[in-house]
């Protein structure tokens, strides 16, 4: 049994308490007068205190942690509180990009505290450990109870844990210039509660933070207010890559507090009142000159460009020369060539962030960042002042989809570089307009692939090629325009997809990656990033529309020809249970009747599958597209996932319905426009997403399983949408859609060029 | 110049430009956070409040327009329910909005930092049409002027759900 040993500092007057430290070899005494903040305290008012520097972004992380803590521990969940993201109050930092990332770590801190619980009750209760037992927070044995609260009561206890991992420090040698991003990982092997014996995690235990976000109880980040803050909104470069030649004066009869603050192209108007902030900073950019520039392609060239790209040495994955002798000796070859424009996380707000530098030596920065140490690592780079010295608060915002877990993109970067230069804590606010056209965003891509089918339709091979630029480049604008260091990784292909189909002999994927448009420009240009199943949305998708093209080869049924192709049983299961939901009519695609002409809909049905972090998922669409004018409705999906034990049913059904609706927001409309100069999609007019209105019925297949650990469970949700509603269109119209979003304007072009 | 107008039944005035949004006045001068700043720009709906019962975009509405009215945020929802329950103003309540309830037990937020607005355009829903179809729910939330209300974590079907779970406990 790994435990580990209970240390007492002699008794305190009145309460006590146990607190879990984190125990680092080879650094100073968790214990000693710099130890870091508890992981976790138990209380002698039962009650458990958790500190972690992962956040909540809206999935429900929140009450996930709670509920793997509350089990470890045998304690009620409602006993437990967490402290989220505070770089000075919590110890182990780490990313924010989903439960199986810190799941792990919560569960074995309580595992090894329970261990240590025990001990000390054998002690007092003069039992055996073995001989306890304990519901609630109630250890009970030789004929005794005693709550959590009685064994801590009148002590000072501590426990240390073992970890390995580093915080997060900038790092021009590591990937996107930040080492230990991934945190603090705890080591050893403390016993953990079989899945058998749960009693908490599988339940629907409501989120925490909900009721205070209902009744405007909860402080976001937009709200923090501090004594002589000062509102700032930014002056951003008229195009993408522009250097600043000269800025206006401020009219002081017409806003008499504001002024105008800079450093290189990093421009703002700050003041005391945030709507003379506002009305001064369009007053000063009307104003302002900037250099001519226009070195982006434009978004209709976007394919192009990229096809025209001298592109280097790829990432691959895979065997060539196998794939290659499978094509050979193939009776048929598919290909097919698919692509995507850019599209964004386009939050509902926009980036926002307050700072206070003071004496410019030490800062606290208060965020909405998914990933607090990476970001504190990067503002002491770009500040010139040791990490120590700064501090980030995190709080509740706007869903931010990736565009935060690798600790840079965001307004932290202005607004601390803002108070620095006025020696005031400043409030920065993107406008919307702004968000759209300068945060980072999900570069466009395009992909061929190639299939190879023997004289049963069996596919035998599939190779697949990648293009895109630059998907990890985090840099904090503000940094940029204000020449400050900030580093981020180089510009290389990822391969993202896991394989689910054991039974297609050989795969060969490879992936290019290429500078981000406009690179040279001060800005960046246009600054790729992570969204929501980074690269493996994109590439899956391609994948499963080769696989759907290739059923229709093989004149079988989409969902049977999967099932052809794999042996895996949970996959099997969940395309079984996820068909039968749908009442899936099982027949090759296109449908007798597939139309490309016409005014009256035609219907049609597609399915899509994703195997991604220990999950299976699958997604059917059932659409009806109007060939004459483009318009294609989807009128009801069905989504199956099978991600091992599931935690939260509840939460489960709204992840996965929510990120459907992302995903068909993805098929449908979703686009970056930019011309040679900047980006022009800069409101909700112009850069659409699904409406409430478009939203079809949704139906959700959940399965659990004791046997198979955790998996992701909500994160892929969006990743099926778009592949099953391009199958969908194809057994509708008997077209092959190679594009996404399906916009009325591209569907009315295929089809016609079709027929 | 000092603007004076009723919010969430009490009588307020503040000193700023008449053109002032609203929703700069509420959160700066007035304190109150549940309307947010999403496009600024009347797009989105993250700033609904109610006008004398109507739901209006706090962002684009300057506090010169709201002279001598009655502004409603989230945080007034509480005392606009026990007001409708008791026939009186100056009810204290003693119970969330029933539709702020459903907001709680159908789980809707996500992230959370649109609905307020969404909560706000519930409530003038369901007291323009109190027990919707679904397809009235969607066509409300979608097709009222000046634009749709917009969710980007997707949390359109669990609105759907609350709004009428809100409208039955609201029936009854």
């Amino acid at each position: 049994m790994n435990t580990l040993k209970l240390t007492r500092r002699g008794f305190v007057g009145g309460c006590g308490a146990l607190f879990v430290s984190v125990a680092l070899a080879d650094q100073r005494s968790a214990t000693g007068p710099n130890r870091l903040a508890s992981w976790l305290e138990i209380r002698d008012d039962n009650t458990v205190v958790v500190r972690t520097g992962r956040t909540e972004t809206g999935t429900g992380m929140s009450g996930y942690y709670i509920q793997a803590i509350a089990e470890e521990l045998s304690v009620r969940p409602e006993a437990v509180s967490l402290i989220m993201g505070d770089t000075d109050r919590t110890p182990d930092g780490g990313y924010s990009a989903g439960f199986v990332y810190g799941m792990s770590n919560v569960r074995k801190v309580a595992a090894y505290t329970y261990q240590a619980l025990l001990g000390l009750a054998a002690q007092e209760l003069v039992v055996p450990i073995d001989a306890l037992t304990v519901l609630n927070g109630v250890v009970s044995g030789g004929g005794r109870s005693l709550t959590y609260g009685q064994l801590v009561r009148g002590k000072h206890l501590d426990l240390t844990i073992p970890v390995t991992g580093q915080p997060a420090r900038t790092d021009p040698t590591k990937w996107v210039g930040i080492s230990s991003l991934e945190g603090y990982s705890v080591a050893g092997d403390p016993p953990l509660k079989p899945m058998s014996q749960f009693k908490i995690i599988g339940k629907s235990f409501p989120i925490p933070g909900i009721p205070d976000k209902v009744t405007a109880r909860t402080r976001w980040s937009c709200d923090v207010r501090l004594p002589g803050m000062l509102h700032a909104r930014m002056v951003r470069p008229q195009t993408l890559g522009a250097s600043l030649v000269s800025i206006g004066e401020i009219d002081v009869q017409q806003f008499p507090t504001a002024r105008v603050v800079k450093q290189g192209n990093l421009v703002a108007v700050v003041s005391p009142d945030e709507w003379e902030a506002s009305r001064a900073a369009l007053a000063v950019s009307a104003d302002a000159r900037w250099s001519d520039w226009s070195g982006l392609p434009g978004s209709d060239n976007l394919t192009r460009t990229l096809r025209e790209y001298p592109w280097g040495k790829p990432s691959s994955k895979g065997s060539a020369a196998e794939v290659a002798k499978a094509m050979r000796s193939a009776s048929r070859i598919l290909s097919g060539s698919y692509e995507q424009p850019y599209v964004r996380h386009a939050p509902i707000g926009p980036y926002v962030a307050a700072a206070d530098v003071r004496g410019r030596t030490r800062a606290t920065v208060w965020t909405h960042s998914a990933q607090s140490q990476g970001l504190r690592a990067r503002l002491a780079t770009i500040l010139d002042i040791p990490v120590e010295n700064v501090v980030v608060r995190w709080l509740d915002h706007s869903g931010q989809y990736g565009r935060t877990t690798l600790g840079g993109d965001g307004a932290e970067a202005d607004a601390a570089i803002l108070s620095k230069l006025t020696g005031r804590p400043v409030r920065v606010q993107w406008t919307l307009q702004e968000d759209l056209a300068w945060s980072t965003a999900s570069p466009g891509w395009v992909s061929d692939i190639q299939a190879a089918l023997d004289g049963s339709g069996h596919l035998t091979a599939i190779r697949s090629t990648y293009y895109s630029p630059h998907m990890f480049d985090p840099r904090p604008l503000g940094a940029l325009l204000a020449g400050a260091p900030c580093l981020t990784s180089k510009p290389g292909g990822f391969i993202a997809t896991e394989w689910p189909y054991d039974r297609i002999s050989n795969r060969f994927e490879e992936a290019h990656g290429m500078p981000n448009l406009g690179a040279d420009s001060p800005s960046g240009g246009l600054r790729g990033n992570i969204l929501r199943t980074p690269g493996q949305r994109q590439q899956n998708f391609v994948l499963e529309s080769m696989i759907n093209e290739a059923a229709a080869a093989a004149q079988v049924d989409p969902i049977q020809y999967r099932l052809r192709h794999t042996t895996q049983p949970r996959m099997i299961h969940v395309l079984q249970a996820t068909a039968k939901a749908a009442g899936w009519e099982s027949r090759p695609s296109p449908r007798a009747g597939a139309r490309a002409l016409g005014t009256q809909p035609v219907v049609g049905h597609g399915v899509c599958a994703i195997m991604r972090q220990n999950a299976y998922w699958v997604g059917i669409a059932e659409i009806t597209v109007v060939p004459a004018t483009g318009a294609v409705t989807v009128t009801r999906f069905t989504i199956g996932v099978d991600c091992g034990k599931i935690i939260n049913p509840r939460q489960l059904d709204r992840c996965m319905k929510s990120g459907v609706v992302m995903g068909l927001s993805e098929a449908l409309k979703e686009e970056v426009t930019f011309d040679t100069r900047k980006v022009t999609s800069t409101d909700w007019s112009r850069y659409k997403i699904l409406t409430m209105a478009e939203t079809p019925e949704i139906e959700v297949v959940q399965i659990s399983r004791d046997d198979c650990g955790f998996g992701g469970g909500s994160e892929a949700a969006n990743a099926v949408a778009p592949g099953a509603v391009a199958a969908a269109f194809f057994d509708a119209t008997g077209i092959q859609a190679h594009r996404i979003p399906l916009t009325a304007t591209y569907v009315t072009r295929l089809l016609r060029a079709a027929s | 110049m000092a603007s004076e107008f009723q919010l969430n039944g009490t009588q307020v005035s503040v000193s700023v430009a008449p053109d002032t949004p609203l929703l700069y006045v509420l959160r700066n001068e007035l304190k109150l956070t549940g309307p947010r700043l999403g496009c600024g720009m009347a797009q989105c709906g993250a700033c609904a409040v109610l006008l004398d019962g109507r739901e209006i975009r706090s962002c684009v509405t300057p506090v010169a327009a709201v002279i001598g009215k009655h502004v409603t945020t989230v945080e007034g929802l509480p005392a606009l329910w026990a007001a409708r329950q008791n026939g009186n103003h100056k009810s204290v309540p003693t119970a969330l909005h029933p539709v702020q309830q459903a907001w709680i037990d159908e789980q809707v937020p996500q992230c959370g930092y649109c609905q307020s607005g969404m909560m706000i355009a519930a409530v003038e829903l369901l007291d323009r049409i109190p027990d919707p179809t679904v397809a009235q729910i969607k066509d409300a939330f979608t097709n009222t002027p000046p634009s749709p209300h917009l969710c980007r974590c997707g949390t359109y079907v669990a609105i759907i759900d609350a709004v009428r779970r809100a409208a039955a406990i609201m029936k009854t």
